[in-house]
């Protein structure tokens, strides 16, 4: 399958109470409110807590040509090994892994991936938010891939908590911040110096203008 | 432009708003419920009403209710409660009611529901199927004109994909031009004239001002329909000088034969595609046209085969034609399964080109 | 206190046979309905309602599928023909968007208590400042005939040839009885136009339901019992005291509910 270049798919995977779905929605906002294309797809089965939790976020820097299902993916999100292997197998080769270290070893079966474990339970405990290790993790894997800022990923925090839940804003600011301190800055980039310009350049292969009735 | 992150849900019951939608009701039923809690949330605000029915049966005939008295009025549910809502469906096109239904359908292409029907008697009912979440938006607006024009019920096929996926979206009014005023709208005002109105499917009309009654008026009624059919079919089609394969789709679908057929055409395979924007009217002409040079057609759809009929009777007599969909449910019952995928997609076409005729 | 009417000269309003005075509301007289039928009796008290409220002039009324249906292409009032039991859900559509309008329905007993049992219930609980009025002659008419869930025992239909008999056909509904008990119900009434003296309390029934609506109470009900001699299998002029020894017996007369 081809890549689109300027696109990037991120699939996350947890169990239900680990804040899959809140990071995600975090990371699409992040990218839609910082002027990028973005896409959030969620899977989720039917119990709030402790069930299979997926979802997939594809960031682009021109409309996406992007699948609410994405066959192949630059990097995967993980903050535990249960459901591992619903996304494994639509990882490129090389993809980024970012994972919670403290709750698995980097998960494997991905050729010449570029695994990066944070242990972001054991710090959001230090921190004396546990609930906060999601966001841990995020902060780590923005500050490691540059694919949003943190500045953005904090601001977009704040908009989506609901306003019964705004005791949490700080402890999360905190998670996401020491998340992004934990690990070495862009040590795998999303954008390559010609997307990260700015110039808004469409991806080559321009696709075949489509005859539309009005 | 401003790009929001917004569900699709959210998006369209934005659009509804935006285009003048001041009563909604339905009955939470999944992948339909996050737009009846957005109109729930957003309507009251816009000084509309949306009230959560106790049966999907009420919800639309509250909706018929409202529409009757000229406001602009929808419901909606998943297949299966558009199911449960059938008959009031065709008492709507009777008694030429604009309502907008908004189908967010399960893990099933429900083609047939839309454009067959359920009710009795000769209708049909306009019918948008958007690819992505932008045209739901585009497309919601659209149908609450087209119902205003043509004094019809219409409706809006969208899914599990297009109700949850969350995207950045710009929702924007769309003007549409001038509409006549609603005469034949109930408020009362002409009840004690001598010249009250009457809404009816068998158009009896009042002593004073009698109707056509129901043969004439449902002969009207079905001339109506034909000049619908002939005016306001919308299609997409992309088969460029050289193309032997063309792939038909609609909806959801339609996004992934997009993505497939750029790769493929990169790759020097002569394949383009045609999407049905409107699946009722169904854009057969412009099918059988922009089929008329290739050899074969594959209809991609997500049921047991619905639309290929059609795809048939447009287009049979010239090329082969295979289905390379199906029925394909994911395990929570609610969306799509493993057949909504772009590499099993690419697969089947590359095999159907294969195995030839 | 007792009027005292002047006999010094000749009365100002010229006499007039009542079968003649007809309430403006109608557009004809010409109904097809049978021969000691309650149906016209009971709509006509609706109709002199409307005017001396006069409330004509934003009255809609939303009606049902019967023998009663002829009322609305008779009557001069904006109307809505609807499905089936659908009536009140229509009618809260209409009523929410139009919040000044006089918002009525009208549905016989097959039409309310068989087929739209939920949307009268629900209606009600929701408090929708509607009036729904059921003219309840406890039998399918316009079918030729035939059981309904308001059908008394002992009735004989053409689906309960032998009477209707608990064993084999259950106990009907009381319908007003199952309203009163909601809170949103402001008004519920039933009453009957089987004799003169019936035909007054139940326009007062009417009119009351009416005033309540249009001060915002909430949901109003008025149950009418109606004659149908022959989907009875009774003679016509029978038709008024089958329905005391049935009817009545079975249902009683009276305010089942007001606001105070």
């Amino acid at each position: 399958m081809s890549v689109r270049r300027g696109e990037r798919e991120v699939l996350f995977t947890g169990v239900g109470g680990q804040g899959i779905q809140i990071c995600s929605r975090t990371l699409a906002t992040a990218a839609t409110d910082e002027g990028r294309y973005a896409m959030l797809s969620a899977r989720y089965a039917g119990g709030m807590r402790g069930g299979m939790t997926n979802a997939e976020v594809t960031v682009g820097i021109a409309p996406l040509r992007a699948l609410p299902v994405a066959s192949s993916a630059w990097s995967a999100f993980a903050m535990s090994a249960e459901h591992w292997e619903t996304i494994r197998p639509r990882l490129r080769p090389s993809a980024v892994i970012v994972f919670n270290s403290s709750l698995m070893e980097a998960p494997g079966g991905v050729d010449d991936a570029q695994p990066f474990g944070v242990p972001a339970s054991d710090m959001a405990a230090e921190l004396g938010n546990p609930m906060t290790a999601s966001f841990v993790l995020l902060g780590g894997f923005a500050a490691l891939t540059g694919i949003v800022t943190i500045a953005g990923l904090v601001a977009a925090m704040r908009r989506l908590i609901p306003a019964y839940r705004t005791e949490h804003l700080a402890a999360n600011e905190m998670a996401i911040v020491a998340g992004a301190d934990a690990v070495p800055e862009l040590a795998a980039p999303a954008w390559s110096a010609a997307e990260t310009a700015g110039s808004g350049a469409e991806p080559a292969g321009s696709p075949v203008e489509p005859v539309r009735q009005a | 432009m401003t790009l929001r992150l917004m569900q699709g849900s959210e998006a369209v019951a934005d659009a509804a708003i935006l285009a003048g939608c001041r009563f909604f009701a339905g009955y939470p039923m999944l992948p339909f419920t996050e737009l009846l809690e957005q109109m729930s949330r957003k309507l009251p605000t816009a000084g509309g009403v949306c009230i959560n029915a106790e049966t999907e049966i009420e919800a639309v005939n509250m909706a018929l209710g409202a529409a009757a008295t000229g406001a602009r009025s929808a419901t909606g549910s998943c297949g299966q409660g558009i199911a449960l809502m059938q008959e009031a469906v065709a008492e709507c096109a009777l008694n030429e009611l604009p309502v907008v239904f908004f189908n967010m359908a399960r893990g099933q292409q429900d083609y047939f529901q839309c454009t067959r029907g359920g009710g009795w008697g000769d209708y049909r009912t306009i019918t948008l199927a958007p690819k992505d979440i932008p045209e739901a938006v585009e497309h919601t607006q659209l149908l609450f004109h087209l119902a205003d024009q043509y004094r019809t019920p219409v409706i809006l096929l969208g899914d599990y994909v297009i109700a949850h996926t969350h995207v950045g979206v710009d929702v924007q009014r769309r003007e549409y031009g001038p509409l006549p005023a609603k005469e034949w709208a109930l408020d009362g005002s002409m009840s004690g004239t001598g010249q009250a109105r009457e809404i009816w499917t068998w158009a009896r009309g009042k002593p004073n001002t009698p109707g056509p009654g129901p043969n004439v008026h449902w002969q009207d009624l079905a001339e109506k329909y034909r000049a619908i059919d002939a005016a306001e079919a919308r299609w997409e089609a992309d088969v460029p000088e050289g193309t032997e394969v063309v792939v038909v789709s609609f909806g959801t679908t339609a996004a992934f034969v997009d993505y497939v057929v750029e790769d493929l055409r990169a790759e020097g395979v002569p394949i383009g595609s045609f999407r049905p924007v409107t699946l009722w009217p169904f854009p057969g002409e412009a099918l059988a046209e922009a089929t008329a040079g290739c050899r074969r057609i594959l209809v991609y759809e997500l049921n047991a085969g619905q639309m290929v009929d059609d795809v048939r009777i447009h287009a049979a007599d010239r090329r082969a034609i295979r289905s390379i969909g199906g029925v394909s449910q994911d395990s929570s019952g609610m969306r799509q399964g493993d057949l909504l995928d772009a590499d099993v997609l690419r697969t089947r076409i590359m095999q159907a080109i294969e195995e030839g005729d | 206190m007792p009027t005292i009417v002047p006999t010094s000269a000749p009365p100002v309003v010229p006499s007039q046979q009542v079968a003649e005075a007809a309430p403006s509301l109608m557009q004809s007289q010409e109904h097809e309905l049978c021969p000691g039928c309650g149906h016209p009796v009971a709509w006509r008290l609706v109709l002199e309602c409307m005017e001396e409220l006069d409330i004509a002039a934003r009255s809609i009324i939303i009606v049902g599928h019967g023998c009663y249906t002829q009322m609305m292409r008779l009557s001069d009032l904006d109307s809505l023909q609807c499905l089936h039991g659908r009536a009140p859900a229509v009618g809260t559509g209409v009523k929410r968007m139009l919040p000044d309008a006089a918002v009525f329905t009208l549905q016989g007993d097959g039409d309310m208590v068989s087929e739209g049992l939920a949307e009268v219930l629900h209606a009600a609980a929701r408090g929708e400042r509607i009036t729904s009025l059921l003219f309840n002659n406890g039998v399918f008419g316009d079918t030729g005939g035939h059981m309904t869930a308001s059908t008394v025992l002992g009735q004989r239909t053409k689906t309960s040839l032998e009477g209707r008999e608990p064993g084999a056909h259950g106990y009907p509904v009381d319908v007003s009885r199952l309203l009163a008990q909601l809170d949103g119900a402001a008004y519920v009434a039933r009453g009957a136009v089987n004799t003169p003296g019936m035909i007054a309390r139940t326009k007062r029934m009417i009119h009351r339901a009416m005033e309540l609506q249009l001060a915002g109470a909430g949901f109003t009900f008025v149950e009418v019992l109606t004659m149908c001699p022959t989907g009875w299998f009774v003679p016509t002029p029978g038709g008024p005291q089958y329905l005391e020894d049935s009817m009545m017996a079975t249902y009683g007369i009276g305010e089942l509910k007001t606001p105070d």
